[in-house]
């Protein structure tokens, strides 16, 4: 056991408890914290895998920009307590309940199925020298072979038609 | 240019020869942490004195100057003073996320400060996405400004915290665009390359003359609101607002916005004098060589911390000429004139580089 | 037309920034006027103008101004100014109001002035004076006028002052200028 293993598991301790708080906790604006810690973890296992960019992509556009709007929207429709009382009828607990093990299971097949945890352990996690951010840059923004500039131009519009639709549904008429 | 890398690895090998491996990567953790936080309280403590004696020197006033001499322990004793003052716990408030706010901003505030090359070669956080990685951990402190609002059950603080939520959300474009244009001249996001790119061929507020100047002046506005400082300190106005987000903290919690407070404007003048004016990079004027020579031997770190000071002066003397904006001025400013302007700035920028046109 | 307006807007605003800068940057390099009073307490010198408490001038020869009109008692607000004044019979059989005792409550001063500016003799007037703490306010009342003073004769009392050029003529300024004073609020009321 390395020190990259330890790190590893304290890592997804704190990221399995943090989203166990998450769903449980009653009070919302707590629930948004809580999943802000989770997504820290998460940074800190691309971090501890070397992908500094991705890191970096998770804390900013996660933790400073969905978690912020998240609690900005919890600010602005308030009216928290009243929802505790909002109970799930029992129809609602099973076929939620059966969701829920029906994605583990195919999480747990398709993790055990590519033998993800042995090839792990063998290859002992290297830190090779980081992925410049060159690359990175000129792969998103490529036309050629192994380009992503289409899948990067259709994402922005689809943002740009979120944006066009949050303006039309908040206009006054 | 002496290389401070030399004395990290002694230490790494020598730490090497005494433990296995993964003790020695903690224990140099541990000794890395604790230089943080000691640069962290001694910057702390020096800018407050700092702040203060230049707010008075402004005023036509003498500022502290009664404990020790020029008034030099005055901060030490409002440190002590903080530390022993009682935290009051507030009723009907969720506690948890009253006590950990603070945490969250100052954890933010250190991970930025972490950022921070200080010589050649000691950069503590320093990756090949080194300036994307500030503007993420600089991102967390509004978290716990808004925690912080929400928290306190009160509503002069929770609409204290939206606009200062607000206030940072939106001087972040204008900060991250204003970066992404001095990327485009050094062609690198790590700030180690950055400086060592600034050593090499002059500083970057020389080589993007025009483009970079500006950006320069567009940083120090937008780095002064992210900081809540200057003419855009809302939170501070108790007379007209009361102090915003933090109005219900007391004791050291209050103490961990203030020193975050005090950090950040640390950390936005030593990110400026990073990525502006050379880091730890000497000042080399060409055909002047006996010149040059000179400036080299004067430490890196000693030029990181005198650019730094220096751009901090610039921050106070804003902060002390100006009257404070109202919230939607403020948000007018950044959304109609600074952000136009950085986005006019990160083109011209582009077309410099790509027609050669930097020096 | 909005377009010129939002470029010319955001030069002049930049050069109104400039212009505050430079007078901060002036002010920050200019000497500091702070007192830093228990120090430089010998030295220390009030500005004219400062009311620190009410005195009533004697001369070299133990002679005030003071006719014992009673009008700054009238004038005060605040009751804080007694005189006593008694009747005596001069040479001449003409009978002639005289000072007994002017008593000033220091700790009812409210500092207005409109004693001295009722004064027809310019016989009060505010000294710079500041350390006026005392752990008793008994001793806040005090008596202006000193033991065994007298009024100043008219005639007499210019003469002496005038060969002693220098002390004079400082006196002599302020009671023209206090004279000037007193004509405008007679032409105001």
């Amino acid at each position: 056991m390395n020190t990259e293993s330890i790190v590893f598991i304290v890592l997804a301790f704190f990221v399995a408890l943090f989203s166990v708080l998450s769903v449980t906790t009653k009070r919302i604006i707590r629930a948004a914290t809580y999943l802000l810690f989770v997504l820290f973890g998460t940074a800190g296992l691309y971090f501890l895998l070397g992908y500094t960019f991705l890191g970096a992509v998770q804390i900013m556009v996660y933790a400073g920009g969905i978690v912020v709007l998240y609690i900005f929207a919890i600010m602005l429709t308030g009216k928290t307590d009243k929802s505790k009382q909002y109970t799930l009828s029992l129809g609602k607990r099973a076929a939620a309940l059966l969701a829920a093990l029906i994605g583990a299971g195919l999480l747990m097949f398709v993790i055990i199925s590519h033998q993800f945890v042995s090839k792990a352990l063998d290859a002992n996690i290297t830190n090779e020298a980081a992925l410049p951010i060159s690359v990175i840059g000129s792969t998103l923004l490529n036309a050629g072979e192994g380009g992503n500039l289409l899948p990067f131009e259709a994402v922005s519009v689809l943002l740009l038609a979120c944006i066009i639709g949050g303006l039309i549904i908040a206009r006054k008429r | 240019m002496f290389d401070f890398s030399i004395v990290t690895e002694w230490i790494n090998n020598l730490l090497l020869t005494l433990m296995p491996q993964w003790a020695a990567t903690l224990v140099e953790c541990v000794l890395v942490a604790l230089a943080i936080i000691t640069l962290y309280a001694v910057f702390a403590i020096i800018l407050i004195y700092m702040e203060r004696k230049i707010c008075a020197f402004f005023q036509c006033r003498l500022g502290p100057n009664r404990v020790g001499k020029w008034g030099s322990i005055q901060v030490l004793a409002d440190v002590l003073k903080m530390m022993t003052k009682e935290i009051i716990d507030m009723k009907n408030v969720d506690r948890l996320l009253h006590k950990m706010a603070p945490f969250l901003v100052i954890v933010a505030s250190m991970l930025t400060f972490s950022c921070l090359p200080w010589n050649k070669g000691a950069g503590i956080i320093d990756f090949n996405v080194g300036v994307f990685f500030f503007l993420a951990a600089g991102s967390i402190g509004v978290v716990g400004i808004l925690l912080a609002g929400w928290s306190s059950n009160n509503k002069y603080a929770l609409i204290g915290a939206m606009r200062s939520g607000a206030q940072i959300i939106s001087y972040e474009v204008s900060i991250g665009l204003v970066m992404l244009t001095m990327i485009v001249l050094t062609g690198t996001m790590s700030f180690s390359e950055i400086c060592q790119q600034q050593a090499d061929y002059g500083w970057n507020i020389f080589r993007g003359h025009i483009p970079a100047l500006l950006a320069f002046i567009v940083y120090l506005i937008a780095g002064n609101a992210e900081c809540n400082r200057g003419p855009f300190d809302m939170p501070e106005a108790e007379s007209e607002l009361t102090a915003g987000y933090h109005v219900e903290y007391s004791g050291m919690h209050f103490g961990f916005y203030y020193l975050a407070e005090y950090l950040n404007l640390f950390i936005c003048a030593g990110i400026a004098s990073t990525i502006f004016l050379g880091g730890w990079a000497p000042l080399h004027i060409v055909g002047l060589d006996a010149f040059n020579q000179v400036m080299d031997y004067i430490p890196g770190a000693v030029w990181m911390i005198g650019k730094t000071f220096f751009v901090v002066f610039l921050l106070m003397w804003i902060r002390w000429t100006f009257p404070r904006l109202r919230i939607d001025q403020l948000l007018t400013l950044e959304w109609k004139y600074l952000m136009p302007l950085s986005l006019v700035l990160l083109v011209l920028m582009a077309v410099c580089v790509s027609t050669g046109l930097t020096l | 037309m909005s377009n010129n307006n939002y470029f010319s807007g955001l030069f002049c605003g930049v050069r109104s920034l400039f212009t505050g800068l430079s007078v901060t940057i002036k002010e920050f390099f200019t000497p500091k006027i702070t007192e830093q009073y228990p120090e430089n307490r010998k030295e220390l010198k009030m500005f004219d103008r400062f009311r620190g408490r009410l005195i009533m001038p004697h001369n070299e020869n133990n002679e005030h101004k003071c006719i014992g009109c009673g009008l700054c008692q009238t004038a005060c607000p605040n009751g804080s100014i007694k005189v006593t004044t008694e009747m005596l019979e001069t040479e001449e059989g003409k009978k002639k109001r005289s000072l007994v005792s002017y008593q000033y409550d220091l700790g009812c001063c409210m500092f207005c002035e409109l004693c001295i500016t009722a004064c027809p003799q310019n016989a009060i007037e505010f000294c710079t004076d500041f350390e006026n703490a005392v752990f008793d306010r008994t001793k806040l009342v005090q008596q202006l006028n000193k033991p065994g003073s007298k009024v100043a004769e008219k005639k007499p009392a210019v003469k002496p002052a005038a060969p002693a050029a220098t002390p004079a003529a400082k006196p002599q300024t302020t009671d023209a200028k206090s004279e000037a004073s007193n004509l405008e609020t007679n032409s105001a009321v």
